[in-house]
């Protein structure tokens, strides 16, 4: 009876506090191994993407950006001047977005796509150094 | 009372099935594990639910495990299957209440002998009844705008049942919360009496004879029931939460786990289980919030969804009040005005109008259920393909577990989904008019006055079909 | 019966003039309504549906018909289909517009809505139906139909 009430607690504390262990486990190695950066994307008006400066290092063999859209619309992803473009981004969807940095320099980034009425002003900044 | 008395001529209300002979549904019933492990199962999809609700915050709830597991599965499951065809089984195996339970046994697993843990006080007798979940489940529905589009708000609701559900466990004695609060609890009792499964005890002399009444007191094997019942002589579906201690305190193996036809617990009137005023206006609040749910969310007027996401605060208080005021006072008008006629038109003088009132409501348990499984179908069909991706992207973060991670939105057979819903609800109605006047034979005792007084109540039953088939078809 | 089958031919006739209408529905769609959100045509009737954004990407499933399209400030969405199923579909927003988009919707009824009159007819029909086998079923029916089935009650009654 006592090992039984003892394999109840820990199938309760498992599927409790061990899945959320063992969630934001997983993820942490997960952005660490498989990810170079992580960005936001939000409209202006709530906040704009985030970080709205990426800096990454020249030379490096290839940059991962996930952009996730935490927002309830859908948004895009573009740098123009490097050719580089996702199409739509849902909302609540994840993408993720390859390059190689062979250029050196400052190169702005965008929304793609008709997300609020500030749209034009979803921009941000690439630095490769 | 007739002895084999037919639905439809076809159906003999006597029927049962018993599912607990077979001796492998028996002997899982009998065992401690269950419904432990598929509350604890539950508990793990409810964490994830919890954690997907509590990251996702603000974002789109379309995209979102925990909005669209509790909203679009967990609703829709429970209103088709778990409600109709198994009672409450959820509750067998809901795990809202599992910290409670924990603490007032200080076991999991096994058996505590002796009082339970907590202050255990007794449910104020005024409140044991369905009106705190009425309320509840009406107030939850004014912020239906917040709860089934955001994230947070469905992590917030959640956890502020899970918590209240602990809070009460820690004052109240046993399943108090389950049975007088909990806002899920008071519809699954009302349509788990239409349900096609039962737990009942056996044979009657086996309990008469058994001198101390193990199910509602415990042993060793198990807790006195839960729910405040007497397993030895229950009648109905209500207020049963299906968490099989009975079977388990039982020395002679007298519960069983029946299938019967649907419906029977609504010609179920005994003195200890008598119909009741607050159950008639669970199922008047149903009826109600099933077609404002449905004129805010399925339908094409701005307006009103204006005021359930709460775009301006006139406009959300506008929508409160009207919803109440339909729920709480207009349905319930409307059908005293039938009730009413139906006196008048039976010609008989002997029945109280309350009884005829309250008798006759309980035909909107078809109805309403009817009005809601439809409802469902226009749900889960357009947007039942968003599970397929979120059960592989949980948290939105990139994830794809089951490689279905960029399904995109599909709506499937949403062509025929007005035949769909017409078909449930005139199978729905049927029910209710057989079941109906079978309550107009008990209301009434003779048989012509039945006749006649059942006749405004079927015209009741019909136009408020036609106006539900009229909302989801034309 | 002559003036009837005159009338009928003339409403035969009606129906078949507003047979190949075409008809032009210019649709905005705004956060979480289109304008206008019902829209009816006959059965046979040639559609074009123009979409128009007011704010941001907005898009347009049509129930049944399984048509898709979508719209943003800027760039308009277009259909163009004959309405040869009857009946009341509903066409939803298809692209994620903000916290209530799976509630925007519409009504895009096919004239004559020929399911709901079904569905209220066979209603009206069970009921009646259901009620005249009520009022002619004399009491004590039931019990001489199946006599066998019930010895006890018969045996007490004797």
């Amino acid at each position: 009876m006592q090992k039984k009430e003892l394999i109840a607690g820990l199938l309760v504390v498992l599927s409790t506090v061990g899945t959320v262990a063992g969630i934001y486990g997983i993820e942490n190695y997960r952005r660490k191994k498989f990810y170079t950066v992580e960005l936001i994307a939000r409209a202006p008006e709530n906040g704009n993407w985030y970080p709205q400066q990426l800096k990454i290092p020249y030379g490096m063999k290839e940059v991962k950006i996930l952009i996730r859209n935490i927002e309830t619309v859908t948004h895009g992803f573009a740098i123009p001047d490097l050719g580089v473009a996702v199409g739509q981004i849902k909302a609540g969807e994840v993408k993720v977005v390859r390059f190689i940095p062979d250029k050196r320099g400052t190169f702005p980034f965008m929304c793609t796509v008709w997300c609020s009425t500030r749209h034009m002003q979803m921009r941000g900044e690439l630095i490769i150094e | 009372m007739d002895n084999k008395d037919k639905l439809f001529g076809l159906i003999d209300l006597n029927w049962r099935f018993e599912l607990t002979k077979f001796k492998q549904v028996g002997k899982l019933f009998k065992s401690r594990w269950f419904p432990l492990l598929p509350i604890i199962v539950n508990l793990f999809i409810f964490v994830i639910i919890l954690l997907a609700g509590f990251i996702g915050g603000y974002s789109s709830g379309s995209y979102n495990f925990g909005i669209m597991i509790v909203w679009i599965l967990w609703w829709v499951m429970l209103m088709f299957i778990l409600v109709p065809g198994f009672s409450r089984s959820w509750c067998l195996m809901c795990p809202f209440p599992i910290f409670s339970d924990w603490f007032q046994r200080k076991r999991l697993f096994g058996v505590r002998q002796g009082k339970l843990e907590g202050l255990g006080l007794k449910w104020p007798k005024q409140l044991k009844n369905m009106w705190v979940m009425n309320i509840g489940f009406l107030v939850t529905t004014f912020f239906s705008g917040l709860f089934t589009v955001k994230p947070f708000a469905t992590f917030v609701l959640l956890g502020g049942i899970i918590l209240l559900a602990f809070l009460i466990g820690l004052i109240f004695e046993k399943r108090s919360f389950c049975l007088y609060v909990c806002p899920v609890s008071g519809f699954q009792g009302l349509y788990a009496q239409f349900a096609t499964a039962e737990i009942r005890r056996m044979n009657p002399e086996l309990c008469k004879n058994h001198k101390v009444k193990t199910c509602f007191v415990g042993n060793e094997c198990g807790y006195g029931c839960p729910w405040m019942l007497t397993p030895f002589d229950f009648k109905k579906n209500t207020y049963c939460g299906m968490c099989l201690e009975c079977f388990k305190t039982c020395p002679y193996d007298n519960m069983g786990f029946f299938l019967r036809p649907p419906g029977v617990d609504l010609l179920s009137d005994t003195p200890r289980e008598p119909r009741r005023l607050d159950e008639a206006w669970k199922a008047f609040i149903m009826l109600g919030i099933a077609a404002v749910f449905f004129l805010t969310m399925q339908g094409p007027w701005g307006v009103l969804k204006d005021m359930v996401r709460q775009a301006t605060f006139k406009g959300w208080l506008i929508f409160i009040t009207l919803h109440s005021f339909f729920c709480l006072v207009g349905i319930p008008g409307i059908f005293f005005i039938f009730s009413c006629l139906s006196k008048l038109f039976s010609g008989n003088k002997e029945v109280s109008l309350r009884q005829i009132f309250i008798n006759f409501a309980y035909t909107l348990v078809p109805i309403g259920l009817g009005v809601w499984i439809a409802f469902s179908v226009g749900i889960i069909l357009p947007n039942g393909s968003y599970l397929i991706h979120v059960i592989s992207d949980p948290f939105a973060w990139g994830w794809n577990l089951f490689g279905t991670a960029h399904f995109p939105w599909t709506p499937v057979f949403t062509g025929s989904l007005g035949y769909i819903q017409g078909f449930v609800l005139v199978i729905f109605y049927l029910f209710a008019t057989a079941l109906g006047f079978r309550l107009s034979k008990q209301t009434y005792l003779d048989l012509s006055q039945a006749k006649r007084g059942w006749i405004p109540i079927l015209i009741f039953l019909t136009l408020v079909t036609i106006l539900f088939l009229w909302l989801y078809l034309g | 019966m002559k003036k009837l089958i005159i009338v009928l031919l003339s409403v035969l006739c009606f129906t078949a003039t507003s047979y190949a209408a075409e008809r032009f529905f210019e649709i905005k769609a705004k956060r979480f309504v289109y304008t206008p959100s019902i829209i009816k045509v006959n059965k046979g009737d040639l559609v074009r549906i123009r979409l128009i954004s007011e704010d941001v990407t907005h898009g347009f499933f049509l129930d049944g018909y399984g048509l898709n399209t979508s719209t943003h400030p800027g760039q308009e969405g277009f259909l163009q289909f004959v309405a040869d199923k009857p009946g009341r579909f509903t066409f939803r927003c298809s692209v994620t517009c903000g916290e209530f988009h799976p509630y925007m919707v519409g009504y895009f009824v096919v004239e004559k809505n020929l399911r709901l009159y079904l569905f209220v007819l066979l209603t009206v029909l069970l009921g009646v139906g259901s009620l005249l086998i009520i009022l002619k079923n004399k009491p004590q029916q039931a019990h001489d139909n199946n006599p066998p089935q019930e010895p006890t009650m018969n045996t007490s009654n004797g």
